[in-house]
């Protein structure tokens, strides 16, 4: 107990020595840079309060029920913000998430339909189902290709991401068309999954009472090594340089273009992987899947302090920022609010959250 | 030689300001769609190319995307017309204020052009605007009054009154999965599927009520069914994050949800890709079942019909809607007045909208 109190003694030292107007001064700052985590927290408090007295449902907003399902859909946007996260460390964003993800989706779908004997409009009605494996590597390799592609030409040509990212989105939304004609299918939904395919994503295993789906595994697995990317490796410190000040990182002996393009080819890979399990999730896939995924990706890696000025930002913060999203959305809906309101609060969110980077950004200046 | 070419110029000037008078070649018709990654317009537009496609020395032919855009669409339209057109077809974006559909109207007129359009409805003044303009759809309503029909059917249906009234309380709590706001058919749907499944249902003494899953829009007519939907915005994955999300608070065991209803069939089945994960309406055999039902028969969700997922939805007859466009086209590229021959088709009274009948889809045929 003895130890304890001294820790505190000491950590509470440098606060003591501040005058009346620092330590003023002290709470003024760590209520604006908290502002969201407290906006947030109040909201929980009174999702909490509201469920528990107003609405008398079967569980409360903390329930661990209602804790898994904010999780489980946390899960599912984790791998989109993971890839655009390292991209906006690199002072870049980028629009062609959403489409890269719905093209997985649907390439992911129409090779792991029923046999056309169960699954009457199969899309290829005479091809068998793939291995689940070849096609998992399939749609990564595709998204990587595709995050190459807009990393080349961002390095090579100098040019903004959010440019060659809004042109590749365009082109990708035509491919995502035409291939929704391919075969059998005439623009129809792709749906009718394999059993084996949707249990690999959506099968459950249990803690305590509560089924939790693997790909909150995989989610899990993904959030791990791209921790270890961006903070044991090379690339991943090339990456903070190269998103601090590229000319310097340059200087320093830093491969800018090469640092770019694997950047990018990553969060292809993701987003790629990500298309493999949102279509299991989803089930039945249109032309509109992926549709402003990127987004809500975007919008969570600025919750969670990945600044748009480059070079700072933190797995964890991602992972905040993702859950943090999820949050705002679910308790909306527990609210009951209208959905007119549910847009101006989140967009009202991400602007606080916004201004708070940019607070941080010139204090650190 | 700067000479020639300018003779030429004006040679291919002159060819092309008398080109439209040549009867008899095919026509040129621009057709332009709301948004191509609609699944049910994407199956109208499938349908529509294959048969102006059929007959190349009828009709020349552009489809256009509109993206949900109405800015873009009317640009579209501008062009089309300076290029040269002599048939739009119009899948309007904006529906519920007849602005952008007067100014397409009008510059159509200016350029004496016949205008139809089609399923998302414009309102009687455009129509009545000239003979020029006409519209091919369903009526917006009626897929909500079917629904309705079918799902008083399906209650009124021995022993389901009772069985899907789990909390015997002699109310079915109904969820509402609702497409985007503003729209006048997701508006239709919404109100009109319950109010006549209630009328249907009054003799037996149950009726459907929203259940407390559904949030509460308060800028909705307070008719006792509008204000009560989640927000499936016509989305499989939208809808599936929501059911998601109502199931950790309400349970399809206790009587909290006890039907399903959706205005389009991509938001009933990602509601049904949500209640699988519960054992519920997996296909299999003695899986426990809420009745869902949508609006469209889409191929995907006739297979969830018919192996057992998912209710019933209300066929919009794509093939049936592709035709009526053809058969207006047909009567321009004769030189006949947009209307010609149109008797066996269900038309409005006074105003030349055409209606092409609904069906209530439960099983079979695909």
């Amino acid at each position: 107990m003895h130890s304890i109190g001294d820790w505190f003694n000491r950590r509470l030292q440098p606060y003591r020595a501040l005058s009346a107007r620092d330590k003023r001064r002290y709470w003024a700052d760590f209520f604006l840079n908290n502002a969201i985590y407290i906006i947030l927290l109040i909201l929980v408090i009174y999702v909490q309060y509201y469920s528990l007295n107003v609405m008398r449902a079967r569980n409360t907003f903390l329930s661990f029920t209602s804790i898994v399902d904010i999780l489980k859909k946390s899960a599912a946007a984790l791998f989109l913000a993971l890839g655009v996260g390292g991209i906006i460390v690199l002072t870049g964003t980028d629009l062609s998430a959403g489409r890269i993800m719905g093209l997985s989706m649907l390439v992911s779908a129409s090779l792991l339909q029923k046999p056309a004997s169960e699954y009457a409009s199969k899309m290829y009605p005479n091809m068998g189902t793939w291995p689940i494996l070849a096609v998992v590597i399939l749609v990564m390799i595709f998204g990587a290709m595709i995050g190459s592609f807009n990393g080349y030409c961002v390095a090579k040509f100098k040019l903004h991401p959010f440019i060659v990212t809004l042109a590749t989105q365009l082109m990708l939304y035509g491919f995502i068309l035409i291939y929704m004609t391919w075969g059998n299918n005439g623009g129809a939904p792709i749906a009718g999954l394999t059993d084996k395919y949707k249990d690999i994503v959506k099968g459950t295993f249990t803690i305590g009472k509560t089924a939790i789906p693997y790909y909150v595994v995989y989610a899990v697995i993904a959030t791990v090594i791209m921790w270890y990317i961006w903070n044991k490796t090379t690339l991943g410190k090339n990456m903070y340089a190269v998103g601090a000040n590229a000319e310097a990182a340059n200087v320093s002996g830093v491969s800018v273009m090469g640092t770019t393009i694997l950047v990018f080819t990553m969060a292809g890979a993701l987003y790629g992987f990500s298309g493999f399990v949102e279509s299991a999730r989803v089930g039945s896939n249109s032309a509109t899947a992926g549709l402003n995924a990127e987004l809500d990706a975007i919008a969570a890696c600025v919750i969670g302090g990945v600044s748009f000025n480059g070079g700072m930002g933190k797995i964890s913060g991602i992972l905040m920022g993702v859950i943090m999203l999820q949050i705002i959305t679910v308790a909306l809906q527990w609210l009951g609010v209208s959905t007119n309101l549910q847009y101006i609060v989140k967009g009202f969110i991400i602007l606080v959250a916004v201004a708070i980077d940019m607070r941080k950004y010139l204090v650190k200046k | 030689m700067r000479k020639i070419i300018a003779m030429l110029m004006t040679a291919l000037l002159m060819l092309g300001a008398v080109a439209p008078a040549l009867a008899d070649g095919p026509i040129q018709v621009d057709v332009f769609f709301y948004d191509y990654s609609d699944t049910y317009i994407g199956s109208v537009r499938a349908s529509l190319e294959e048969q102006l496609a059929a007959s190349p020395d009828l009709y020349a032919f552009n489809f256009y995307d509109g993206a949900s855009d109405q800015g873009k669409q009317s640009q579209q339209v501008d062009t089309a017309l300076t290029r040269g057109s002599d048939l739009l077809i119009v899948n309007i974006v904006t529906t519920g204020s007849d602005e952008a559909a007067q100014n397409i109207v009008d510059a159509a007129a200016a350029a004496d052009v016949p205008v139809v359009f089609f399923n998302r409805e414009v309102s009687d003044a455009i129509v009545n605007f000239s003979d020029d303009v006409a519209f091919v759809g369903t009526d917006a309503d009626e897929a909500g009054y079917m629904q309705g029909q079918m799902i008083a059917e399906y209650l009124l249906a021995e022993g389901n009154l009772e069985k899907y009234d789990l909390n015997g309380d002699k109310q079915i709590a109904y969820l509402m999965f609702r497409g985007e706001l503003g729209n006048a058919e997701a508006f239709g749907r919404t109100k009109y599927s319950v109010q006549q499944a209630n009328e249907l249902l009054a003799e037996s003494g149950y009726k459907l009520v929203p259940s407390a899953a559904n949030q509460t829009d308060n800028t909705q007519e307070a008719d006792g069914i509008s204000p009560y939907y989640l927000y499936g915005n016509w989305s499989a994955a939208t809808a599936k994050n929501l059911m998601d999300t109502a199931l950790t608070t309400y349970a399809l065991d206790n009587g909290d949800i006890e039907l399903i209803i959706a205005n389009n069939d991509d938001q009933a089945l990602g509601a049904i890709e949500s209640v699988n994960e519960q054992g519920y309406n997996t296909g299999a055999e003695g899986s426990a079942y809420i009745p869902v039902f949508g609006v469209d028969a889409t191929v995907v969700a006739q297979d969830a019909i018919n192996t057992g997922k998912m209710t019933g939805t209300i066929k919009q007859d794509a093939v049936g809607m592709a035709s009526g466009l053809v058969f207006l086209a047909q009567n321009i590229q004769k030189g006949a007045e947009l209307l010609d021959g149109t008797e066996n088709f269900n038309v409005d009274e006074d105003v030349a909208k055409i209606r092409i009948p609904y069906a209530i889809f439960t099983g079979a045929a695909e």
